[in-house]
């Protein structure tokens, strides 16, 4: 979905410095706005701010009580475990209910009620259950995440070729054999899809599930900023969201190119 | 021979049909429990009464099914922090709308100019990727530190969720016409503007649709979340109530109404989108 630049026509000098320009105009106008006084600054820090609290924050645990690092560490690693989960779990079972028919009638209408509940709101029933550790974090991160596992993987084995599908049979092949020799190799493309998608669902619950209720992470950081009345703080927690959901997708991303490669031949 | 057999039948009717039937009913047994509408039955037979049973037993603090839907039910007249059920589905929803029309109104001519003009996606474009990346629920806490704890910060909050993909699938909707149909355009003697009402924009719409629907269930989850953190009605408010209260009626309640309405929202953009681009054939 990222937005590339297709124009091969006529590029000119202008047109490309133009995104370099605006972004520098972006942040220019942002920093004279607050040093101006037409934002609080209560309201709003400069980026500058955000860099200095930045270089601060990785050696000084002052205002919540642990590094920057340390922070990030603890919201990856509950995100890591979460996804890993979710995946272990959802995949085979999407696979299963895309073959067998009975596994499917038993399945999916429980699945159906689960889906159109947004895993944000299974939040205070996470922490009512298992307080606010990991371990809730993990519930969370695992219900977002393997949602989109197991679609993708039911769609992935539906849209296998029924051609090949009759030709087994015909050759006499048993239903297990067919599940595991046409069905999961053939859906492996739309399977390796889902790592995306459920990773960037599971870092959005993450983040949510942190700022209701943590004494670690990201999260936390941010809702520490805004307790402090410290915007610096709460634009670093964002901008460190960001970041880390982008490291993650682009790790994500390589890996399923790296998998795609194998079976694309 | 002929005889004996009559009289047999005669004798005793039952037994002899009777098995007959048991037969024939053990026979396609294995085919009735296997029918998808059995199958159907037996899912939900098995999930509420798993329900029930872990209920009963107070594993995982689990409430019973009936407290769930008495405590809705009584939710519908008893008005909890001075509204009602309706009146909490009516704040949580009066959010949505407000940040999504906005959204929908800012974003797809946002996304629609990226994609006709270069000058506007080389300006807008790097800004608009910068913030990409950002889950729309870490806008919560400095959405609270700019418009306070009232509306102004959900629809805020809502805003940042909605907008992404609508820009996104507005831009790729239009960038992902099929070129052939700007060449009949040219050859029938359209002009720039024809390009853009009759190829551009129609021929994005069922891109531009699923954004919509993207961002609607985006909104959903982005208006549950700012009422978990901070809010005094809707229905994040109500589950976050439930969870400080230690009642856990409470939260499925809450649980079981959203994932309610948003079931109901997406049913009701399904149908709009046959309705309105009909021209659409996707799988």
């Amino acid at each position: 979905m990222a937005i590339e630049n297709t124009d091969r026509h006529g590029e000119s000098f202008f047109t490309r410095i133009l995104p370099y320009l605006s972004l520098t105009a972006f942040f220019l106008i942002w920093q004279l706005l607050v040093d101006f006084d037409v934002i609080p600054r209560q309201l709003l820090a400069t980026p500058i701010d955000v860099i200095k609290l930045f270089i601060r924050k990785l050696t000084d645990e002052s205002p919540d009580g642990a590094l920057l690092l340390a922070h990030t560490w603890i919201s990856v690693k509950e995100a890591f475990l979460g996804y890993i989960l979710a995946l272990t779990v959802g995949i085979p079972f999407g696979l299963m209910m895309g073959w067998f028919r009975i596994f499917r009638g038993l399945t999916q209408p429980i699945f159906e009620i689960i889906r159109p509940i947004p895993p944000v709101a299974l939040i205070p029933l996470a922490i009512f259950w298992f307080g606010i550790g990991l371990s809730s974090k993990v519930f969370i991160i695992w219900i977002s995440g393997v949602i989109p596992c197991v679609i993708n993987s039911y769609v992935g084995v539906k849209m296998t070729n029924p051609t090949l599908i009759n030709m087994a049979k015909t050759y006499g092949a048993t239903s297990w054999g067919i599940f595991f020799k046409i069905c999961i190799p053939s859906s492996l493309p739309m399977v390796f899809g889902a790592l995306q998608i459920a990773l960037a669902y599971s870092w959005i619950s993450l983040v949510a599930a942190e700022l209701v209720a943590a004494n670690a992470g990201l999260g936390f950081l941010i809702t520490m900023g805004r307790r402090l009345i410290m915007p610096d703080m709460v634009l670093l927690g964002m901008a460190m969201v960001a970041l880390t959901g982008a490291i993650l997708g682009f790790v994500i991303s390589k890996v399923e190119k790296r998998l795609l490669a194998g079976i694309r031949r | 021979m002929v005889l004996q057999s009559k009289s047999v039948s005669v004798k005793n009717p039952g037994p002899s049909k009777l098995a007959a039937y048991i037969k024939r009913f053990l026979h396609y047994l294995p085919v009735i429990l296997t029918h998808d509408v059995t199958l159907f039955v037996m899912s939900i037979a098995f999930f509420f009464s798993a329900w029930e049973l872990l209920a009963s037993f107070g594993l995982m603090r689990i409430p019973k099914i009936t407290n769930v839907f008495k405590y809705l039910w009584v939710l519908m007249f008893d008005p909890l922090a001075g509204r009602t059920l309706i009146g909490h589905i009516a704040a949580s929803l009066n959010r949505v709308v407000w940040g999504f029309l906005i959204a929908v109104i800012v974003g797809i001519p946002l996304g629609l100019a990226m994609a006709m003009n270069r000058y506007v996606d080389k300006i807008v474009g790097p800004i608009f990727n910068l913030f990409k990346p950002m889950p729309p629920i870490a806008w919560i806490s400095i959405s609270i530190l700019w418009f306070g704890i009232g509306e102004t910060s959900k629809i805020f909050v809502i805003l940042t969720g909605t907008l992404i993909p609508c820009i996104i699938n507005a831009y790729n909707g239009v960038r992902l016409v099929d070129p052939q149909l700007y060449d009949v355009v040219r050859m029938l003697g359209g002009n720039k503007r024809d390009e853009i009402f009759l190829v551009q924009i129609p021929g994005s719409l069922p891109s531009i649709f699923a954004g919509v629907q993207l961002a609607l269930s985006m909104a959903w989850t982005c208006v549950v979340a700012a009422e978990l953190i901070a809010a005094r009605t809707g229905m994040g408010f109500i589950i976050i109530m439930g969870m400080n209260l230690t009642r856990p009626e409470m939260i499925f309640g809450g649980i079981v109404v959203i994932g309610f309405v948003g079931w109901l929202l997406a049913a009701v953009l399904n149908l709009m989108e046959r309705w309105l681009c009909p021209w659409k054939r996707e799988i």
